[in-house]
């Protein structure tokens, strides 16, 4: 709680003494001297700092994030609206980073300086170096433009979108279709999402295959493994059923912050694959110093970030039996 | 066995993606068309302000689909189209117009449209005071004599076809709901116009999709488009890229690179057509010595009028005659202009006093525009070689605007650089909001305060409520004291260069309505 107070203050000011004009944004770009003035009065703007800092947290307390100037419409709105669509996106490439990733730094810490532990650090560096928005451009060049096999952009067809569209209902597009049974959505879904989804990928893939390997390196070291190994036990066996433990929990701990920091990092690759997610959002709000928009999503990133952590911790007592929270 | 297991998972994964890129032709699942859908993608928010009231941003492509106003505007023949007006006239001195209402016109929710409509409308816009409520100033009631009767009395004359015909704050709408609902139901993402498309589904970070409404009066004989979507996409590389694969129909706004790519397509043309947007470079004539006319003379002179037409424009622009753009009723065409002339830059300059090297100036405009960008370097070079140092500074706009409206004249800039487009129709919406004097500063940002022109185009505009030569006449001698005195460089009228589908026709790019496709006219095939 404290943390989200303090960073409610440090982003409030932060907006507040930029340069720019939230009345004049708010009115519109050609909006007269007379119009801004009275916007100004209503958008409450004439007031002192402390007041409407006050008056800004009353509302937040009461589930109110304000309206946003860009938009026009509730900050709240904006965020539920943009927010699944995000960790949608994310999810798809956290699950493609950790299904490819994990596996592969195992496999590359167990015959560490081999061609596939080489080929597999070459991979990782390539991936984690890569710009992401560079990625994009080459995947819709390859995939959409030469080979037509994916789309280039959106969430789904237009076609879907007007003839037969998806009802709201987690905001995950892939999941809403397919508890409607609108099969024809899911696929176009699950089409849009691949792109964009395995751009998101190229960096925690990198990065989760580079700690398992390191992680595991550390631990194959230990008595206990040699000892399994001098009791007969496979490679791949100590290596996925005991070894593997061990390394995960620094592994979860980094994919839980980058997973946090990819829900408004990557406004890139959603400017590419134009995928109305919470980075563009975010991106757009800070450009045009929309503050109830900046400050709302700085309040629900940082309660992403105390709950991700949260429940990575609690994973990690789990796997970790030396772990114990009293 | 585990890890087997797990191999199991990771290539049922990988399968179910593979199938996934397996789909119907062209890589989509595709639901079966039986709609002539149009996809206008735009580069910014497509929805910004839904009231029709108080719209005055980019929502203008999308307003006119779902709403009308009484008059259209068609500056290719200089008339009016009728459109929920049929005919109108106005009283010999101006103060009285009346027009004649369409029969049997519905809104969205099957209400009929009566003369009650157009007049709540119309006084809900000016009682709001927001976006363009300023066009219906002159107004001082509105007079329902029938159901398909409206009257305007005047307090001064003035066009009120033109005020009728514009694409803001002229928007005829059912205020029912209104009352129902309260007043921020349009706010909301609601409409209830008349227009040929209503809406079908919005929600933020969604397309706005709209369909064709089976009751509108226009009837739906032909082919029509009968979806529309709007959608944003800010990458210019992906909305060339939809252009050239049919994924879309149309865009606002496209790069020169980009449409130079697309040019050579077979299934696209390119459409070329004058705009009534045209780009300024204002002087602060209260600074000095930009106070001395000679100065802004030379200033104007040394501009690259030519250079910047070919190589920044790469000729989509024409140097611009006075403020009042080319195919804009008002302009002159034999207005004088400036040109590139560095020697009697110099000669100008000496005879004001100002020797070589010691004339330091600010340049600010918007950031991100690359015109202006380019714009601004060649003038910086130019301006080197008469040894006048000049410092281009790009600003957010807000941040540009409100430099020019510091509260201490000394801050402000040299040289503000910015586009302009009118509001509607009407040459006094270039000359009133960029050189009328004003008490606060808005849009003048020549802080040019000039009695005698102020004059010239308060009487004009109350002339075009009565006899459009007479104000004319006018406009052209304001115009010529505007360029003598050299407040502003009036550096080009920009052409609007639009890449379509062939196969649409029907399409008409009516400076009018800017960045506006009438969908209904246009036929898909």
């Amino acid at each position: 709680m404290l943390v989200l107070v303090g960073l409610s203050v440090l982003t409030f000011i932060i907006t507040r003494v930029a340069p720019g004009d939230p009345a004049a944004l708010w009115m519109g770009p050609r909006a007269s001297a007379a119009q801004i003035a009275r916007a100004t009065v209503e958008l409450g703007l004439n007031r002192p700092l402390p007041v409407q800092y006050g008056i800004y947290m009353w509302d937040l307390v009461h589930g109110n994030l304000g309206v946003s100037i860009e938009t026009h419409q509730p900050v709240l709105n904006n965020i539920a609206a943009y927010l699944p669509a995000s960790l949608e996106l994310v999810t798809s490439g956290m699950l493609i980073a950790l299904v490819l990733g994990l596996p592969l730094g195992v496999l590359a810490a167990m015959r560490p300086g081999g061609a596939f532990d080489t080929l597999a650090r070459l991979a990782a560096v390539l991936s984690v170096s890569v710009p992401t928005f560079w990625l994009a451009f080459l995947l819709q060049i390859v995939f959409f433009k030469d080979l037509g096999l994916l789309p280039l952009a959106g969430r789904v067809s237009e076609l879907v979108t007007v003839l037969e569209p998806v009802r709201h209902i987690t905001g995950f597009m892939t999941v809403d279709s397919m508890l409607e049974g609108n099969w024809t959505a899911f696929w176009s879904a699950l089409q849009h999402l691949v792109l964009p989804a395995l751009t998101i990928a190229s960096y925690p893939f990198g990065l989760i295959l580079r700690m398992v390997r390191a992680s595991l390196l550390d631990v194959i070291s230990l008595d206990h493994v040699r000892l399994l190994r001098a009791l007969g036990q496979k490679r791949h066996t100590i290596a996925f059923r005991y070894a593997l433990k061990n390394a995960l929990p620094a592994t979860l701990t980094v994919l839980s912050l980058t997973f946090a920091y990819s829900l408004t990092g990557t406004f890139l690759v959603e400017s590419v694959f134009n995928w109305p997610g919470l980075g563009n959002y975010t991106a757009q709000a800070v450009v045009t110093n929309d503050y109830p928009a900046v400050m709302g999503v700085t309040l629900v990133i940082g309660v992403i970030y105390v709950v991700l952590n949260l429940v990575v911790d609690l994973v990690i007592a789990g796997i970790d039996p030396r772990v114990r929270y009293v | 066995m585990r890890w087997r297991r797990l191999a199991a998972v990771l290539l049922a994964g990988l399968g179910l993606v593979g199938l996934s890129a397996c789909g119907s032709a062209g890589g989509q699942a595709q639901p079966k068309a039986e709609a002539a859908v149009a996809d206008y993608a735009s580069y910014t928010q497509v929805m910004v302000f839904w009231d029709p009231s108080d719209s005055y941003s980019n929502e203008i492509i999308a307003m006119p689909q779902m709403y009308e106003t009484l008059l259209r505007y068609d500056p290719q023949t200089d008339k009016f189209i009728p459109v929920l007006a049929t005919s109108y006239e106005k009283s010999q001195d101006g103060l009285t117009w009346t027009f004649h209402l369409r029969h049997n016109v519905h809104f969205h929710d099957g209400s009929l449209m009566t003369s009650a409509n157009v007049k709540a409308s119309i006084e809900r816009t000016m009682q709001r005071g927001n976006g363009a409520a300023y066009i219906w100033d002159a107004v001082k009631s509105i007079a329902t004599p029938d159901k398909y009767t409206v009257v305007f009395h005047l307090s001064t004359p003035s066009p009120i076809d033109f005020a009728a015909a514009s694409p803001y704050a002229a928007w005829i709408f059912n205020t029912a709901p209104l009352k129902q609902h309260g007043q921020n139901w349009f706010a909301k993402g609601h409409e209830d116009g008349t227009g040929p498309y209503e809406l079908q589904s919005w929600s933020n970070g969604q397309p706005l999709v709209l369909k064709a409404f089976k009751d509108y009066w226009g009837g739906w004989k032909g082919s029509h488009y009968t979806k529309l979507v709007f959608q944003t996409i800010q990458s210019s590389s992906t909305r060339a890229q939809m252009l050239e694969s049919g994924q879309l129909t149309f865009t606002d706004f496209l790069p020169f690179q980009e449409i130079q790519s697309l040019k050579s397509d077979k299934n696209l043309k390119v459409v070329v057509t004058p705009s009534w947007q045209n780009l300024m470079a204002f002087f602060n004539t209260k600074k000095k010595p930009l106070d001395n006319v000679l100065v802004r003379q030379a200033l104007s002179e040394a501009f690259p009028y030519q250079e910047v037409d070919q190589d920044v424009m790469h000729g989509y622009a024409t140097q611009s005659r006075g403020p009042v753009p080319l195919g804009l009723w008002g302009h002159d065409p034999s207005l004088k202009q400036y040109h590139y002339n560095l020697s009697q830059a110099k000669a100008l300059l000496q005879q004001a006093g100002i020797k070589p090297n010691t004339l330091n100036l600010t340049l600010t405009y918007t950031a991100g525009d690359d015109n202006e960008s380019n714009a601004a370097a060649l003038y910086k070079a130019s301006l080197a070689q008469i040894g006048v140092n000049l410092t281009v500074k790009p600003m957010p706009w807000v941040a540009q605007w409100n430099l020019a409206k510091a509260t201490n004249p000394a801050q402000r800039q040299d040289i503000f650089m910015m586009y302009w487009w009118p509001d509607y129709a009407n040459p006094y919406s270039f000359l009133f909001n960029l050189f009328h004097t004003e008490k606060t500063v808005n849009f003048n940002l020549a802080y040019y305060y000039n009695s005698g022109f102020d004059k010239l185009i308060d009487q004009a505009n109350i002339d075009s409520g009565v006899n459009r030569s007479e104000a004319v006449k006018l406009y052209d001698q304001a115009q010529t004291m505007l360029v003598q005195d050299a407040p502003a460089i009036f550096v080009f009228d920009e052409e609007h260069v639009r890449v379509i589908p062939k196969q649409m026709h029907g399409y008409y790019d009516n400076p009018a309505y800017t960045n506006v496709v009438f969908w209904y006219d246009v036929t898909p095939n």
